[in-house]
């Protein structure tokens, strides 16, 4: 069984960053770009991502998560391109439909920091494992009960849905039809989902119990198995990010 | 000495009529190993969730009389205190991964994180469990993809990490196979090495043959026997009440094969010398 991930390993420096700066960083980075919202900041932020994307080595993994959006920033270009409020400078006409400058100009505002929120988080997702995401968290205060819910939920997805494989072929060999057009596959979902939750909430019960006997609700302190790595300078780079981000907001309130 | 002390238990699940253990005092000792045998509804497994404080903790409903664990009344610890005493495994060998380690070395330092233990003494214990319990050629693989058996002695590992002084199995290989099975036995073998107080529900009367040196038999929430193992499955009314008894006990019953202390064998062992005093060393040849 395996985990839910996107992580891609790769022998790279970004990978080799501690996930809490890579947390901030990305914090950082999704937030300054709507606090000075100029286009050529946002640009100049979401190349800074694509070069770190590619320093990673990472990629080829992006364009997909990008092509997902492309219909929507084409949506966000078309229906601001001709009916953003301030529209005066028409670009050109299709089919009697006029585009203004204004219009495409504040729908690439827009677009750039949309992408630019996707490289971001595609950078920490794409180089941390979860596991260890969930763990630098956890480490600096997040309670340790969102954390396991944070971690189960990448492993008990998968487990979900192998168990639902095994009830379609209960059903299936007494004789229910499952595959065939759209209609029929919507009337096999639909007996699947009482013995799917049922079962995945007597697991969870159990598991519970599980859980308590190990010491899940324990008051002591917790402890790690796993030392966090940080590799040097990473306290500088923290200190470094966070103040970017109040100068943006300093730059910001002055200006 | 004593480790368990149990005084007047009784317990109703919330909306069950009947109450599901009434009425059970008992003690135990330190170093005991307790087979509890039962036909279904006897309160075998409300009787383990007692010990560790699931009843009355994460269980409500309507607790009476009290457990005392060495000086620790489980009533008033919370299942977390319990736990470091008292451990449990039970039937599902697969919900009793905690599904949030990616493999059996994390799933193993998973309840010592929860207690607090000092990670070069996490690692100590790590090591020496999954050596035990023969664990160490899959240390590196996600938990779920063990068996069952290696997912039942990982879950044993697990529990033993946090040390406790009593380990409770309610039916730990009643959903495994026979190899599984074996495997687990043998795991619940070097529990006894350790010196702990082992409780074993269980259905394989053999094996409690072999293992237990008491039996506690319930059926329908109360004792009807508590006794030395050779005692109890030397009864007669144990058909009656849907029990079996050991196969070597079947055969000397039969064989109307009694001991000086006027009990039936109940192992192997036994049976084959008592066949010899009786038939001549060239029995069955």
């Amino acid at each position: 069984m395996r985990s839910l991930s996107l992580y891609v390993k790769r022998n790279s420096l970004i990978h080799k960053i501690d996930p809490f700066t890579k947390i901030i960083y990305v914090f950082v980075s999704v937030i300054s770009p709507f606090i000075m919202p100029t286009l050529i900041f946002s640009a100049s932020l979401t190349l800074i991502n694509l070069m770190l994307l590619l320093l990673a080595k990472v990629v080829k993994r992006v364009i997909p998560i990008i092509s997902f959006v492309f219909i929507i920033i084409l949506t966000i270009f078309v229906i601001q391109g001709m009916f953003y409020g301030a529209n005066q400078t028409k670009l050109f006409t299709i089919f009697n439909l006029s585009f203004y400058v204004e219009g495409i100009l504040y729908a690439a505002k827009i677009s750039i920091r949309a992408i630019n929120v996707l490289l971001a988080f595609s950078l920490l997702i794409l180089t941390t494992p979860p596991a260890e995401m969930i763990e630098s968290l956890v480490r600096r205060g997040m309670p340790a009960k969102l954390g396991y819910i944070m971690h189960s939920v990448l492993q008990i997805i998968p487990m979900m849905s192998s168990n639902a494989s095994i009830i379609m072929d209960a059903q299936r060999a007494r004789g229910m039809e499952t595959e065939g057009s759209l209609w029929v596959r919507i009337k096999a979902f639909i007996p699947l989902i009482g013995p799917l939750v049922m079962s995945s909430l007597v697991n969870t019960h159990e598991r519970s119990i599980a859980l308590e006997v190990r010491g899940f609700s324990a008051a002591t302190k917790k402890t790690f198995l796993h030392q966090e790595e940080v590799p040097g300078g990473m306290k500088q780079l923290r200190i470094f990010l966070l103040l970017f981000l109040a100068a943006v907001l300093v730059w910001r309130l002055t200006l | 000495m004593k480790e368990i002390i149990i005084n007047n238990l009784s317990y109703k699940y919330s909306l069950a009529e009947n109450k599901a253990l009434n009425n059970i005092s008992l003690e135990i000792e330190k170093g005991d190993f307790i087979g509890v045998i039962g036909p279904n509804k006897a309160g075998k497994s409300t009787f383990c969730k007692s010990l560790v404080g699931l009843i009355p903790h994460f269980y409500k409903g309507e607790f009476e009389g009290e457990i005392l664990i060495d000086d620790l009344n489980t009533l008033n610890s919370s299942i977390a205190e319990i736990s470091l005493k008292v451990g449990l495994v039970f039937q599902d060998p697969f919900n009793q991964i905690s599904g949030a380690k990616l493999s059996v070395y994390d799933e193993l330092a998973f309840g010592l994180e929860n207690n607090g233990v000092e990670r070069e003494e996490m690692i100590t214990r790590i090591d020496k469990y999954l050596d035990l319990m023969d664990l160490n050629e899959v240390k590196d693989n996600n938990p779920f993809e063990l068996s069952g058996g290696q997912m039942q002695r990982l879950a044993i590992a697990s529990i033993m990490a946090l040390k406790p002084d009593v380990f409770v199995l309610d039916e730990p290989t009643s959903q495994l196979d026979p190899q599984g099975t074996e495997e687990v036995f043998k795991a619940v073998s070097r529990l006894r090495e350790e010196n702990l107080t082992v409780i074993l529900v269980s259905q394989k009367l053999n094996k409690l043959a072999d293992y237990a040196n008491k039996i506690l038999f319930l059926n329908q929430g109360g004792i009807v026997a508590y006794d030395d193992t050779a005692a109890v499955f030397s009864r007669n009314d144990l058909e009656q009440m849907g029990m079996g008894v050991p196969i070597y006990t079947e055969i000397a019953r039969e064989l109307e094969l009694k001991n000086e202390k006027d009990q039936y064998p109940i192992r192997n062992s036994e049976l084959k010398e008592m066949l010899v005093a009786k038939y001549g060393k060239n029995i069955g040849k």
